[in-house]
């Protein structure tokens, strides 16, 4: 008996150990793929497909996420699934030539199925401006248009370095952007959003946080005091979401009126909208800067031209 | 009895104080007292992010403890809990749909604004009523509420409405699941006196009836049989119970989501200190429940500042040990059987 | 204090299974009755009848009026009951146990009064539990326990006391003592008693009205003399016994007939 039950014992450790064996696919050759242009894209992220759609490769992108919804013609597109867990079956089935997710957000188990499927997979990183840009580059090279990438990537530039001017001299404001209510999750550190927000004049009260979103407990708000509140969550513009801070009037943004509902989804998406983004939370940080009347009793906003 | 629930009023009176003076950020008292009337921030933090928390947290702590005990005693189980009801199950359910499909983001349950109404703890509560008329239904035989359906009902229908909430998790997308997420773990976040008011006179009046039962409850647990003879009309107080229970834990649950542990541990506390009789125990639990809760919420609120942890993990986190210790301490001569 | 029992055409199915199939019984005020019967002829079945947790068809009277009539409060000061076993879920004292029978005496807001606490004490000194106070039921002996179950019906000063299997448990001391104890108070105060019963020859030595029960029907009434004979037992238990009166008492005392 101790002995069946010695080989029994052996025999299920042995069944334990299958599933973790690791069979390699054949290595594929990739370099003939990207000898050729890709034709056919699948994009993992919204922002990829609006920087798709603005560089004008719209023609080749056969998968989109459910929640590409920008520009319009995009929700006309094939659905591969969701942002967190889009189907490995649907973007096999579109036989694409390139799959290009972001990483951090993209799945990396599913990046590597894919991979492991014969797919050709490219996680672009968005985690700042500087490589939003390079994306937008990158990816018109990729394409075999890096002119449409550069004129794209001026002319984000350009509208950056616009706003950049416009509030050169104005002082910093403390401000702090919500984009979840119910928890209250604030935007942190070493997230893009928050680059845009000291870009903008600001200065999230968040910021020096190491995580991207925090949150936030009321009382830190109030300790903090922040003179702009931005409430940026889903469907703020339509909701009351503003009137949530009301009672707290220790607050120089609640006092001063300095609280702003702003539809979430052009901040959400690190892509080629980032300029209009930008500047409208300029316009929402420092309003003076951008009224007809240049200036605000008398502080300057810009360094006069010369 | 006097010396136990008075020196757990003490405590809890000092836990309120306390509580309100802890947090991840430093207040000034003095300034607090000076700017009574005015915007300033330390007074805005103690009052309008603090106090109401901590009276929050006492309500419910209170109200989920006084229901594990009555649970405890109708189903005539030890492990009998709040959750176990269904009536949770529910109310999560409910607030979650309010939460996914109104076209609102959650409407802040701001204080000062009267006339403001919060879909999400309506719908939860709606939730529960329903899921309280379902498993009444279910248990009722006979005139009488079987303990025996009412917790396999109450757990089936759990499991059922996990399975629901799992997949909405899997269809919403990243913020709404942050959300749903939160409201499941439990979450004392409010600043809305309103709403804190409306629940803790709501629990109060709940508990002082059950108390007003606890003679009933006592014979209760002696067996239904013992119970009619002993002259307890038992399917009456059974049903009038399990309403008052489930009400109770539907507008806790609408307003903080599922907080675990305070109604399955509290009761057994206390039942090593004041005995098992429920006149005596539930007062005792309810105040030792209101205790606890605001604490733990206090911690959870300290340990990572800024961030803040659910509550329900610092219940169970730190209640199960303390229970364990207490347990091998004293319970070998005062075990349940 | 004690009351009447009577009985009509009862009539009590367990879903499709009849249990009880038409008794009528009557015990008077003051009297001892055993119940005897083999398993399943409905004996604790008609306990659960007189004692109101079940509800038969038929007409079942206390104390002259239809107990239909009675609240359930009022069912609790006329009649305890000494159950074969108490699980209890939850840790109680035997002081706890005991002043639980004065529910009924007092107000539901209210903890117990002085009287309740007299009357228990000394429903706990008849029944030799006093010393058990302040130990937990769960840790006493099977013994002890049923002690401290009659303790408690004692407390709620019942008109009529209703023991299903009283000695179910226990060892042939505590046997004889509780039965002592139950003659004893039903000649002092007078309770009504009935007892369902297993054991043939307590039953004969104690009781002096002995009711059997066959399939839900009642077999035999009358004097142990006359309900435990030969022919009665081997029709009901189908054993063979030699029936013998025992000279001191002047009861049958029954002697099993073994082949071996």
């Amino acid at each position: 008996m101790k002995f069946l039950n010695c080989r029994f014992a052996v025999f299920i450790s042995l069944c334990f150990l299958v599933p973790f064996l690791r069979y390699e696919a054949q290595a594929i050759d990739r370099s003939d793929n990207l000898a050729l242009f890709p034709r056919r894209i699948v994009s993992l992220a919204p922002s990829v497909t609006e920087t798709l759609f603005a560089l004008g490769f719209a023609d080749r992108l056969v998968g989109v996420t459910t929640y590409c919804d920008y520009p319009p013609e995009a929700r006309q597109l094939p659905k591969i699934g969701g942002f967190m867990n889009p189907s490995l079956e649907a973007i096999f089935a579109k036989h694409p030539d390139l799959v290009i997710g972001v990483s951090g957000a993209t799945d990396p188990i599913s990046a590597r199925e894919m991979e492991r499927l014969g797919l050709n997979v490219k996680l672009i990183s968005l985690a700042n401006l500087r490589e939003i840009l390079n994306s937008i580059r990158t990816l018109a090279q990729l394409l075999g248009n890096p002119q449409a990438g550069e004129k794209l990537a001026s002319k984000i530039t350009l509208k950056i370095d616009d706003v950049k001017r416009r509030i050169e001299l104005a002082r910093r404001r403390s401000v702090l952007m919500v984009v979840g209510t119910h928890p209250v999750i604030a935007v942190g550190g070493k997230n893009f959003i928050d680059e845009l927000v000291t870009l903008a004049g600001g200065e999230n009260i968040a910021g020096n946080s190491s995580q991207p979103w925090l949150n936030l407990p009321d009382e830190y708000v109030v300790a903090k005091a922040p003179q702009v509140i931005i409430e940026a969550g889903m469907g703020s513009e339509r909701e009351n979401s503003t009137r949530r801070w009301d009672d707290l009037k220790s607050i120089p943004a609640v006092r001063e009126k300095r609280v702003y509902a702003y539809g979430s989804d052009k901040i959400l998406r690190p892509g080629p909208r980032v300029g209009d983004a930008l500047a409208e939370l300029a316009r929402l940080i420092h309003p003076e800067c951008f009224s007809s009347n240049k200036g605000y009793a008398g502080t300057p906003c810009e360094r006069p031209k010369p | 009895m006097i010396e136990v629930n008075g020196t757990l009023i003490v405590l809890l009176i000092a836990s309120a104080i306390g509580c309100s003076l802890l947090g991840p950020v430093r207040i000034d008292l003095a300034r607090v007292i000076h700017h009574f009337f005015s915007p300033d921030p330390d007074t805005e933090i103690l009052l309008r992010t603090r106090l109401p928390r901590v009276l929050l947290g006492m309500a419910i702590g209170g109200g989920m403890a006084a229901c594990g005990v009555v649970l405890q005693a109708l189903l005539r189980n030890p492990l009998a809990c709040p959750q176990m009801l269904g009536v949770s199950g529910g109310a999560s359910l409910g607030g979650i749909l309010g939460l996914i499909f109104f076209p609102q983001w959650l409407l802040p349950l701001a204080g000062g604004l009267l006339g403001e109404i919060s879909w999400v703890p309506l719908a939860a509560f709606v939730g529960a009523l329903l899921s309280m008329a379902f498993i009444y239904r279910l248990s009722l035989f006979r005139g009488r509420l079987h303990p025996y359906h009412l917790l396999l009902s109450g757990v089936i229908f759990n499991s059922f409405i996990a399975a629901v909430i799992m997949f909405l998790n899997s269809i919403v997308d990243f913020y709404q699941a942050q959300g749903l997420l939160f409201w499941l773990m439990g979450n004392l976040s409010t600043r809305a006196y309103l709403t804190v008011g409306f629940i803790g006179a709501y629990v109060v009046a709940g508990f002082l009836w059950l108390w007003s039962k606890g003679l009933a409850l006592n014979l209760i647990t002696l067996g239904e049989e013992t119970a009619m003879q002993l002259g307890i009309e038992i399917g009456s107080v059974q049903r009038q119970v399990f309403v008052a229970a489930s009400l109770m834990i539907g507008a806790m649950v609408s307003v903080s989501g599922m907080i675990g542990f305070v109604g399955l541990m509290i009761p057994h506390v206390m039942r090593l200190i004041v005995g098992s009789d429920h006149r005596l125990l539930l007062p005792a639990s309810f105040l030792a429940g209101a205790i606890f809760l605001s604490w733990a919420d206090t911690l959870a609120r300290v340990l990572f500042a800024p961030a803040e942890l659910p509550v329900g993990i610092i219940t169970a986190f730190f209640g199960a040990p303390f229970f364990l210790f207490l347990l091998y301490r004293e319970g070998g001569k005062k075990l349940a059987v | 204090m004690s009351a009447a029992i009577e009985i009509q055409d009862l009539l009590f199915a367990y879903d499709e299974r009849t249990v009880i199939d038409g008794i009528s019984l009557s015990v008077d005020a003051g009297e001892m009755v055993g119940i005897l019967g083999p398993n399943g002829s409905g004996k604790t079945t008609l306990l659960k009848i007189v004692s109101a947790v079940l509800r038969g068809r038929g007409e079942v009277k206390l104390a002259g009026k239809d107990i239909r009539s009675y609240s359930r409060r009022e069912l609790s000061r006329l009649f305890a009951v000494v159950p074969q076993e108490s699980a209890v879920a939850f840790p109680y004292t035997v002081a706890e146990i005991v002043l639980m029978a004065r529910a009924s005496f007092h107000s539901p807001l209210a903890f117990e009064g002085e009287k309740d606490l007299a009357v228990a004490r000394q429903a706990m000194e008849r029944t030799d539990t006093l010393a058990l106070s302040n130990r937990y039921l769960h840790e006493l002996s099977g013994g002890e326990k049923q002690r401290v179950m009659i303790a408690r019906a004692l407390a709620q000063e019942p008109q009529i006391l209703l023991l299903d299997e009283p000695s179910a448990f226990l060892d042939l001391q505590h046997q004889v003592q509780i039965l002592d104890l139950m003659r004893q108070l039903n000649r002092e105060q007078g309770p009504t008693i009935i007892a369902a019963l297993h054991d043939l020859n307590l039953a004969a030595l104690y009781f002096d009205r002995l009711v059997m029960l066959r399939d839900g029907k009642i077999y035999r009434d009358g004097s142990p003399e006359n309900v435990i004979t030969e022919e009665t037992i081997r029709e009901l238990y189908g054993v063979p016994v030699r029936i013998q009166r025992d000279p001191s008492v002047r009861r049958p005392q029954v002697f099993i007939c073994t082949t071996g």
